[in-house]
């Protein structure tokens, strides 16, 4: 996936002069190819998170294309204020990568850890919300925020948990994109991020019909899908990364209990902060995210149906 | 003469008035700043707030804004119905500084933003080549907030010598002065700690405002440029100078009448 970054940054950079790439002295070996192939387009603008996003506003303003890189921890929790009233509120094209989303940063603490970003991202008018779950979702998303005349917050997780796609995809924005179809499924999984691998294992365990959905565009999201997908489902699972509150569980929520409401079970981060240091996969058995602990909620939450 | 410091403040009272509003003090105390760089230095090409080859005028200290709205009157981007009507409801004009207001570059109230934009700017004024200048005010109680010196840092390392910080130093924050809040200390020589060039003056002193916006920008040191005016909160009105409660005060038709009086007798 970062490798996907790189070339997608690469090639928008060396076709549109204007594309002007912000980070907080982060990255580092990210950007080689970027300050190598467009050094005049890259700019590191300091461990100072608010003046980066307040100066892209600027930048935009002046007919740039600025595009701010940090760990979504600073970007855009640290700086959402900046977002909210120098960026969001004038509509301005500034594209947000937060890196490292979720656990990522398992062994370095809170303050690096980022579960509470879509939420606050969500709720933000005119920030569109972006969370790919592997390289070819990353292209598309970053591609298509390119193409946006309004600010989007593209969210980046576990970069290294395999390809959901075999191919390069091309679908248009606010589109769910169908993992896996079945003939009789009762049941629908709709995951993002890193969590539609595991999304896809915990089906594959079960070994009965079940559709399964990924997630990149979060906002604005194609509502008339979800209400399909609520509508054929006699229940859904809804996993990711992130806090159980205001992320992907909620906004399928929102949606399935004013259209067609059914059970739904978030596979979610429950309303606490990491205790323990420890491997990404420690953490995410901390939190109830690793494969076993999901399976036995989701296989408990089908019997009870 | 336009952008007479007079008519501005009277037509500040006639929006305080009739909005019923706050933030009188802060707005007298930029006055005669404002009209300044109205007057001989904010250039708009076909007298369009929008046109992309103006210069920057940002408020970053937004609690002043009515004295920029009276500007505004004055360059006939708005009019008198937006000064009588001001604070109703579906009106336009907002009590701190918005951007979707034509004329006014960023939103503001919320402190220690406009700076970084204004920086963003002065950054791509400087790569396009275009040649505009950069204003940004701010307050003396403003410049508590970080962004404010991590935009500093930024500007001065760029070498962006088309930026000119203007801070209104009228030593009072909306809870007393900065001296018993957070005391400031030199504020010229923090700016040039962090590599401005800068000047002090008395910010009521137009001669004195003109010069030295004239000496900054004819410099050949390629540096951000600070201005410090030391200004008086609620300047123009003697009952208001120097009495911080007109950060919060309202006006009723007595005080309005008083403050017109003040204005028409006063020396300035």
């Amino acid at each position: 996936m970062r490798n996907a970054l790189s070339d997608a940054l690469v090639s928008l950079g060396k076709k549109d002069p204007r594309i002007l790439l912000l980070t907080g002295d982060h990255g580092y070996a990210l950007f080689d190819d970027f300050r190598r192939e467009c050094t005049e387009q890259y700019i590191n603008a300091g461990i100072a998170e608010q003046n980066m996003v307040g100066l892209a506003a600027g930048l935009a303003r002046s007919g740039f294309r600025p595009i701010v890189y940090g760990l979504s921890a600073f970007i855009p929790i640290r700086v959402l204020e900046q977002v909210k009233l120098d960026v969001a509120h004038d509509q301005l094209p500034v594209i947000f990568i937060g890196d490292g989303a979720g656990f990522v940063y398992s062994h370095l603490g809170t303050s690096h850890q980022s579960t509470e970003d879509i939420a606050c991202s969500r709720a933000v008018p005119n920030l569109s919300v972006y969370s790919p779950a592997d390289r070819f979702e990353l292209t598309q998303c970053l591609m298509t925020a390119y193409q946006e005349k309004s600010p989007v917050y593209l969210r980046i997780g576990k970069a290294d948990r395999g390809d959901v796609h075999q191919l390069p995809i091309d679908i248009k924005p606010g589109k769910l994109i169908k993992v896996r179809t079945t003939r009789k499924s009762k049941y629908s999984f709709i995951a993002t991020g890193s969590m539609v691998v595991t999304a896809i294992d915990v089906a594959d365990k079960l070994n009965i019909d079940i559709d399964i959905w990924s997630v990149p565009f979060i906002k604005p999201i194609d509502h008339l899908t979800v209400e399909e997908i609520c509508h054929n489902s006699e229940a859904i699972v809804v996993f990711e990364e992130h806090s159980k509150y205001g992320g992907l569980g909620s906004l399928i929520s929102e949606i399935s209990s004013s259209s067609y409401p059914i059970k739904i079970l978030q596979i979610a981060v429950n309303d606490c902060f990491s205790q323990k240091c420890g491997t990404y996969e420690y953490l995410l058995q901390e939190h109830g995210l690793d494969f076993s602990t999901v399976y036995t909620k989701v296989c408990s939450f089908l019997q009870d149906l | 003469m336009k952008f007479d410091p007079r008519k501005i403040r009277k037509t500040v009272l006639d929006m305080a008035y009739a909005g019923s509003t706050v933030h009188i003090g802060c707005a007298f105390s930029i006055v005669e700043l404002l009209s300044v760089l109205y007057r001989n230095y904010l250039r708009y090409p076909e007298n369009d707030p929008l046109n992309k080859g103006r210069d920057y005028f940002l408020l970053s200290k937004g609690h002043g804004v009515m004295a920029q709205y009276a500007c505004m009157l004055e360059l006939g981007w708005l009019c008198d119905d937006d000064i009588s009507n001001y604070f109703s409801d579906g009106s336009n004009l907002k009590g701190l500084s918005d951007s979707r207001i034509p004329g006014i570059e960023v939103t503001s109230g919320s402190l220690g933003h406009g700076f970084s934009v204004g920086v963003g700017l002065a950054m791509g004024v400087k790569l396009h080549k275009t040649g505009q200048k950069t204003y940004v005010l701010v307050g003396d109680g403003e410049i508590n907030e970080g962004p404010i010196w991590e935009g500093a840092l930024f500007a001065a390392h760029h070498n962006l010598d088309n930026f000119m910080v203007i801070v209104d130093e009228n030593g009072f924050q909306a809870m007393g002065s900065t001296q018993d809040i957070i005391a400031l200390g030199s504020i010229q020589s923090k700016f040039e700690s962090f590599g401005f060039e800068a000047i002090t003056i008395d910010g009521h002193d137009e001669i004195a405002i003109n010069k030295a916006v004239s000496d900054l920008w004819r410099s050949n040191k390629q540096k951000p440029k600070a201005l410090i005016a030391r200004t008086v909160k609620g300047k123009g009105v003697d009952f208001m100078e120097h009495d911080n409660s007109w950060h919060y005060t309202r006006l009723n038709q007595k005080s309005y009448q008083r403050a017109i009086l003040s204005i028409d007798s006063g020396n300035l």
